[in-house]
């Protein structure tokens, strides 16, 4: 009798290490994206909690889908500015990335922190840039932690801002991306 | 036995991960459908005259000043109109995101108003409500001298009153359309023969011509038409346009006599709205 418990128990947890050490993906439905303008006049800030983010342990490839209506600002005319006037979100509702991890061969150790470079296809506003990405990828508690922080210029992808407001609307938008990965 | 049972577990598991691993990355984003409000069905919170479904955000107060200038038809001698204008100053403050508080004065038989407008259901993409529904209800009260001092006059017969049900439709990135019932109610009328009640069928459209600039365009079942432009510049937006209704409160143009479009009783004018950031 114990025996056959014992056995079960190891079946179990093999089950379990098995599990843990062939997830190949690692998935969030609620990465949070925050985007800030600063000028002398006035930063603008907004916050997006809805972006989708999926990193292939097996690869390294990763991808990126943010909804663009899902980006909240502190002032309500903001927000429709920023959608109906630049990023026109019923056009373009989605941001996204599609990329991969430059030398993936192995998960981080638990507590590790990665310094990676991520390259791929990122698109705003209809319009696709290729480009690099420095971010870190940490393993703690099973769960893949990713930060990044980068620029964007709006001009780069067709969007443009008029003279009228350049003064308030900086030339380059610094982005930060930070995602809590679990294992799907 | 246990060695069997765990091959077993491990064909199992690595059965199911292969079949994981065959999907695109980019499968796992189909899912994704948080509904969000449709932003932006008209650009300002009237489409020329009528109230659209939009309301100021919370916290934010929205100051109008809305001119119609003489009717085109009085000719060159009066700059088709340009020498005349009747004004309309008001405030519009969000007490939520979604209810609105107005407070206007035109000088257009002198008539103060206040309303209320509330956006009771808002249109939302990805699986949530394919219509917007707001409300509004005001009052006016017209501020001229009485006609007759002589007699004994009530307060209650300055009060007009006017319930509206606005819905509203976002198409698509460019066309909105509105189709707003309204229910006016005047104290006093200026003949027996002149209802009290009187129910008003509108129709509202903005067609996005650029991401800053539309055309829109009114008609009600009181003959009241109006077409413009609206143009946006930041904090400010410019409604241009021509309309046959002089006065820009519900009453004047729902419920009274209209000018005539073939006749030429056509006024050109303006609204301008500037968003003041009240509270955080």
């Amino acid at each position: 009798m114990i025996k056959h418990l014992l056995s079960i128990a190891l079946i179990g947890s093999a089950g379990f290490i098995c599990q843990s050490l062939t997830a190949q993906q690692f998935v969030t439905r609620a990465a949070e994206v925050h985007l800030l303008s600063t000028t002398p006049i006035e930063d603008i800030e907004g916050f997006n909690r809805q972006s989708s983010m999926i990193l292939d342990a097996s690869n390294g490839d990763i991808a990126v889908q943010v909804p663009i209506l899902g980006f909240h600002f502190e002032k309500a005319l903001l927000e429709e500015h920023f959608n109906e006037n630049y990023m026109e979100s019923e056009k373009f509702p989605k941001a996204t990335f599609r990329g991969s991890v430059a030398g993936w061969t192995v998960m981080p150790l638990e507590g590790e922190t990665m310094n990676v470079l991520v390259t791929g296809t990122f698109t705003v506003h209809g319009v696709e840039v290729t480009r690099d990405f420095e971010g870190q990828i940490r393993l703690e508690s099973g769960r893949l932690i990713v930060d990044c922080t980068f620029e964007v210029r709006p001009e780069d992808h067709g969007i443009e801002i008029p003279g009228v407001v350049r003064k308030q609307i900086a030339a380059i938008i610094t982005i930060d991306v930070s995602a809590q990965l679990s294992a799907r | 036995m246990i060695r069997q049972k765990l091959s077993a577990f491990a064909i199992a598991w690595f059965a199911t991960f292969g079949a994981v691993q065959a999907q695109d990355l980019m499968d796992f984003f189909d899912e994704d459908s948080t509904p969000q409000n449709v932003l932006a069905t008209f650009k300002s919170n009237r489409i020329v005259n009528v109230q659209s479904n939009e309301t100021t955000g919370a916290g934010e107060m929205n100051f109008v000043i809305a001119h119609r200038f003489g009717r085109l038809n009085e000719g060159a001698y009066a700059l088709w109109g340009l020498d005349n204008a009747t004004m309309r100053i008001a405030f519009e403050y969000g007490i939520t995101d979604r209810l609105m508080a107005t407070i206007g004065r035109n000088t257009f038989r002198k008539t103060y108003e206040s309303g209320l407008k509330f956006q009771l259901l808002q249109q939302q993409s990805g699986g949530g409500s394919p219509l917007g529904i707001t409300l509004y209800s005001v009052v006016m009260a017209d501020g001229m001298h009485w006609a007759e001092p002589d007699r004994v006059n009530y307060f209650t017969s300055r009060l007009s009153f006017a319930h509206q049900v606005i819905l509203t439709r976002k198409m698509n990135a460019d066309l909105s359309l509105a189709l707003i019932p309204s229910l006016v109610h005047r104290n006093i009328v200026d003949t027996p023969d002149d209802a009290h009640d009187i129910g008003v069928l509108g129709f509202g459209f903005r067609q996005k011509i650029s991401p800053r600039v539309s055309i829109n365009g009114e008609y009600h079942t009181s003959s009241s038409l109006s077409l413009g432009v609206d143009i946006e510049t930041g904090g400010h937006v410019f409604q241009l346009h021509l309309t046959n209704s002089q006065g820009m409160f519900e009453r004047a143009f729902l419920a009274d006599e209209q000018g005539r479009w073939q006749d030429g009783d056509i006024y050109f004018g303006f609204n301008m709205h500037r968003v003041f950031q009240l509270k955080h």
